[in-house]
């Protein structure tokens, strides 16, 4: 079917948010197909082989972009008060 | 007709031709998400997906589509593929009759064959994770059983849950989850984190189909999920002890991963494409840390696509949110015929009744906004008559255009609770719901110039019966 769409040159900002502090979290079982790397700040995940607009920053829909403030803003499911025992 | 793991319904799906078997080689991404994106556009007997052979594994094993067609939907159950809609909601429905049927306790689970715990954890040797939409924030597990335990009430096998909920793979041995308020594994983490706990939970992968039908059928909080398991499917269904947390889970189960939520903890999670058709996240849920995996070898990943409806999600959520619906009317209202709430898991709602006297039909409709699947869903109630099939959509389009009456028939009730995930509330968490009288008034409601309906001629049926016979041949 499709043939992989991505080089697996070593990524060097996370395609969501731009950041730089990139961790490799995985590697193919079969050496050299593909990585997964993982971004520090947004913590979004990709694998190598994705299509460019998974996993190349000019080609990622804004719509899906996120920044600090969108991090540091998010809803949060509420934490519940301790019970006072 | 019951099936005790995965593995033996895709047997069946087999034999049956509604497995087709993917050989050639693909790449993860978006080879198995658009497959199975596609597969929904084959239709109501469209086939559920097996591929071996994905680009960088050794060893993968993804099953895709597994309830993604009625056909599908009707092999779970035991039926003929060519089973009706209807017909297996009715079925459903005659089944949930026998509930509770307890669960039997089975030694030498399947997937006790191998194990692996703490820092020599690493999920993405054991799953083959695939993204499936373009916004998804990274790769999901979506359509695991999760069992969890009410932690103020442990023994009580009632409220303890076995519930599909979104997960996130953060890392090697982290997780996030998504909790739903009204969902009861929101309860049980709310319970844990007032007593400054964490919850101890089992995700379950790759189960017998039934099981993953009651872990997305709207219970009631202390209806145990495994005993409707053993009503729906004629047998009671076998579970074992996971061996880290004690908790109850399949004993067939491919994969079970132990762990907990950790309490008070919140991390950015998401965004998901959900079952809405639109993406939510990038909010601050929970994580969760894996602590133990137990696994049978060569384990299949049974996964979800879902998307544009209706896919996958639209059939597992489909009868199962009629019934309980159902049930839960017909009790306060033995008026009422059937329900409809196939559309978005019963964000939408149609149901038909008897009109006791005049005002009666807005009152079902209330009723339903007050269900425990309704404080969450039922954004929008169609109340019908009796003679009207919710199921018939052309149907309920002629009460809309003829029993209706918009200055007096349409109810907006404001600020209602309402899942985070329906993109139309007002805040994410409440919104404004729509109850819809499409009945024909009862007296002393004399609006209207109805005089009398026109109905189905006497010797229709016969004749009906005659024509398919003819038209056979």
């Amino acid at each position: 079917m499709a043939t992989k769409t991505a080089t697996n040159a070593t990524p060097t900002e996370c395609p969501r948010c731009g950041h730089d502090r990139l961790d490799q979290i995985y590697t193919s079982p079969v050496a050299g197909v593909w990585e997964i790397y993982h971004c520090q700040q947004c913590l979004y995940s990709w694998r190598t082989t994705e299509p460019a607009r998974r996993t190349q920053r000019d080609a990622y829909p804004d719509s899906f972009k996120m920044t600090v403030d969108d991090i540091r803003n998010a809803i949060e499911l509420p934490v519940p008060p301790l019970r006072q025992s | 007709m019951a099936y005790d793991d995965l593995r033996s319904f895709l047997d069946a799906l087999d034999k049956e031709g509604q497995l087709l078997r993917i050989t050639e080689e693909v790449m993860p991404e978006p080879d198995v998400a658009a497959a199975a994106n596609a597969v929904s556009r084959l239709g109501e007997a469209a086939p559920a997906l097996y591929f071996d052979n994905v680009a960088g594994f050794n060893n993968a094993r993804i099953a895709m589509n597994v309830h993604g067609s009625w056909a599908n939907h009707a092999l779970a159950l035991g039926l003929p593929t060519t089973t009706g809609t209807k017909e297996q909601v009715a079925e459903f429905i005659n089944r949930w009759a026998k509930f509770p049927v307890k669960p039997e306790w089975r030694d030498n689970p399947l997937w006790a064959q191998n194990s692996v715990e703490g820092d020599d954890i690493n999920l993405f040797d054991i799953l083959p994770l695939v993204r499936l939409n373009d916004g998804d924030g990274g790769f999901y597990i979506d359509k695991a059983g999760i069992v969890s335990k009410d932690p103020d009430d442990p023994e009580n096998s009632g409220k303890q849950n076995f519930g599909i909920y979104r997960i996130e793979v953060k890392g090697p041995r982290k997780l996030a989850i998504l909790p739903v308020p009204v969902h009861d594994i929101a309860l049980h983490l709310r319970k844990a984190e007032e007593r400054g706990e964490d919850l101890p939970i089992a995700i379950t992968l790759g189960n017998d189909p039934v099981l993953s039908i009651v872990a997305a059928t709207p219970m009631e909080y202390d209806q145990n999920e495994y005993e409707l398991a053993g009503a729906l499917r004629g047998a009671p269904a076998p579970i074992a002890k996971a061996p880290l947390t004690g908790l109850p889970v399949p004993w067939g189960s491919e994969i079970v991963i132990e762990g907990v939520i950790e309490g008070r903890k919140r991390e950015v999670e998401g965004p998901f494409g959900e079952f809405t058709g639109h993406y939510s996240g990038g909010r601050n849920l929970p994580v969760i840390r894996i602590d133990k995996i137990s696994y049978r070898t060569d384990p299949i990943f049974e996964h979800l696509y879902l998307g544009v409806p209706w896919t996958e999600i639209d059939y597992l959520v489909a009868a199962n949110t009629c019934v309980p619906l159902y049930e839960q009317l017909k009790k306060d209202f033995p008026e009422v015929q059937a329900v409809n709430a196939m559309y978005t898991h019963g964000l939408a709602i149609i149901v038909s009744t008897k009109n006791r006297y005049g005002g009666f039909a807005k009152a079902v409709g209330m009723r339903v906004l007050t269900t425990p699947h309704g404080l969450g869903y039922a954004a929008i109630v169609i109340v019908v008559d009796e003679n009207v099939d919710p199921f018939n959509l052309p149907q309920v389009m002629w009460a809309l255009s003829t029993k209706m009456n918009p200055s007096d028939d349409l109810i907006v009730v404001p600020h209602l609770s309402l899942v985070e995930l329906a993109p139309q509330s007002d805040n994410p968490g409440t919104g404004a719901k729509l109850i819809i009288d499409a009945t024909t008034p009862a007296r002393p409601d004399n609006r209207g110039n109805y005089g009398n309906q026109v109905h189905d001629l006497p010797e229709m049926g016969e004749w009906l019966t005659k024509l398919q016979q003819l038209a056979k041949h």
